[in-house]
């Protein structure tokens, strides 16, 4: 697999950087020292516990956590080379880095409403445009079949699945570099956990992509590389092979094999 | 970051954050002032036509209700949306203001009637010498304040407007702050995500979800605000005014264009929320 030959270069341009990451709730440190590097066109999982900081780490790198009361931080993330935080533009940023959450939440309005949200903030109006642009990333998600004829009606009436998949297809309708996942598949049933880690395999060709989950199995499919994160620090973070079969510290091989966390 | 926010930009925000406020208080005066005169030129003409005078008293009550309840909970919504969106939690301003609205907010509307009735009435003359409430300059001034629907030599008027600010503000800010907290934070969170901006969260989300809630707010203000506040006047103008008989017939006039305005905008609120409430859409 030409991937693979990829991972395995250790040239790859980093796409996001993050050096000496500490973040505080008030006065709870949650996350400590953190350092790694996000390659373009890989999967990065972050796995861990229950309160590892998993959430909070992905959502620093959309800064997301802005809006968080209390919250404080040092470090540096830089995006493409360039220090994000300081006098930087997160709107802008926000559009390149997109996310999809863990509960799907779709918004007022109807389906197309929903994939065309994107396009229209950014002052894109035009009506073949934006029909181009639903129609375009509804099949990149496979979902376009499914509601082709109900594009006018309200996302409600979809299951959980399929909201999940329209609001990827939302951030995706964005145009992205990177997609952050923050357990997408946490209130999904198996079988749509299973079309949701397809899609992510597939969307690898064109998009950096970033995975939170606390199930093993689940990152040990989707990545290429893993991070494994224990209160609060990063423990391991490597090819995901070697994290799985042969991790270096005792806490990463007793938490893949099922004896933490 | 956070930390990492230069401070220059937030000073810039400060600045641009306070403009706004001021130009959003501000609309509310020359709106007040623009109504006002219109409202004279029509009377003038109307008053000229003899069947119209019949009419007028019943219309300039509604009118008053209206107008001063627009001014008010348009403010009041104002102050609201800048509370809860621009300023932190932390911030010593919001923290004051909220504590200060969720104290009056908690005075039964009674004691607003007495304040109107005790302070402002005693304190009515020294307001007309330092200029705060306005006495009448020349006949046609004169002209103008009389066809306001409280005569311009007591100022009832401006006690009325004063006590309803004082009263529907507080109630109005407390209801549409929680409004706004209503919208679920994964939702704003969403939004951003996608990269949209603050402004156009609140265009796009909050407000649509929230809108209802708020005009209920300023309703429910309204209504508890004129009950109230135009009983005690009631009772006072009857009791003391030289002209009795025809005061308390102004009164009960006032009262019941109040009382229709309040049961028309439930009714119509009543029928938004309907409208609008899909099951399938909660406000999360």
């Amino acid at each position: 697999m030409p991937r693979d030959i990829e991972m395995q270069t250790e040239n790859v341009k980093p796409i996001l950087s993050v050096r000496n990451l500490s973040i505080w709730y008030g006065d709870k440190q949650v996350l400590r020292d953190l350092s790694f590097e996000v390659k373009q066109g890989q999967v990065t999982a972050f796995i861990g516990p229950t309160n590892s900081g998993k959430s909070t780490l992905v959502r620093c790198l959309n800064r997301l956590n802005d809006f968080t009361p209390n919250f404080r931080a040092t470090g540096d993330i830089l995006f493409r080379g360039v220090a994000m935080g300081a006098a930087s533009d997160a709107t802008a940023l926000r559009k390149q880095i997109g996310m999809v959450f863990r509960k799907p939440i779709p918004f007022r309005g109807s389906i197309y409403e929903n994939v065309a949200y994107g396009a229209q903030i950014s002052g894109n109006n035009a009506s073949t445009h934006l029909d181009t642009i639903v129609e375009e990333n509804l099949r990149k998600t496979g979902l376009w079949s499914e509601v082709e004829n109900i594009l006018g009606e309200t996302p409600e009436q979809l299951s959980i699945g399929q909201q999940q998949l329209l609001c990827i297809a939302r951030a995706l309708a964005v145009e992205p570099e990177i997609l952050i996942f923050d357990e997408p598949c946490g209130e999904l049933d198996p079988i749509e956990t299973v079309k949701i880690e397809t899609l992510v395999r597939e969307l690898t060709e064109d998009y950096t992509l970033i995975f939170a989950t606390n199930k093993r199995r689940q990152a040990a499919r989707v990545s290429d590389v893993a991070g494994f994160l224990y209160c609060g620090e990063l423990i391991e973070f490597g090819a995901t092979e070697k994290i799985f079969t042969n991790p270096q510290d005792d806490r990463t091989e007793q938490y893949v094999t099922g004896r933490l966390g | 970051m956070n930390a990492m926010m230069t401070r220059a930009l937030r000073k810039q925000e400060r600045v641009s954050q306070c403009i706004t406020f001021i130009i959003l208080g501000s609309v509310g005066i020359p709106i007040w002032n623009v109504l006002q005169k219109t409202y004279a030129a029509d009377t003038e003409a109307a008053s000229a036509a003899t069947p119209l005078n019949t009419l007028s008293p019943p219309l300039d009550n509604l009118y008053t209700v209206l107008s001063i309840s627009f001014v008010a909970i348009l403010f009041g919504i104002a102050c609201a949306f800048y509370l809860q969106e621009w300023l932190p939690q932390t911030n010593w301003v919001r923290r004051f203001i909220e504590s200060i609205v969720a104290i009056l907010g908690g005075v039964p509307s009674i004691f607003y009637g007495i304040l109107a009735t005790g302070i402002f009435f005693s304190y009515a003359g020294t307001l007309k010498t330092i200029g705060v409430v306005r006495a009448p300059q020349g006949p046609g001034d004169g002209a103008a304040l009389e066809s306001l629907s409280f005569p311009h030599d007591t100022p009832v008027f401006y006690i009325v407007v004063l006590t309803f600010i004082l009263m529907v503000m507080p109630l109005t800010i407390k209801t549409t702050q929680a409004a706004l907290r209503s919208v679920a934070t994964p939702i704003r969170e969403a939004a951003y995500a996608l990269g949209a901006s603050h402004w156009q969260v609140l265009k796009t989300q909050v407000i649509p979800i929230a809108l209802t809630q708020i005009l209920a707010a300023g309703c429910r203000a309204m209504s508890s605000a004129l009950a109230t506040v135009a009983l005690i006047f009631g009772i006072y103008v009857w009791q003391y005014t030289d002209a009795p008989g025809e005061m308390s017939n102004r009164f009960v006039l006032f009262l019941s264009s109040a009382l229709l305005f309040s049961i028309f905008s439930s009714i119509l609120i009543k029928l938004c929320t309907s409208a609008s409430a899909d099951p399938a859409h909660p406000t999360r």
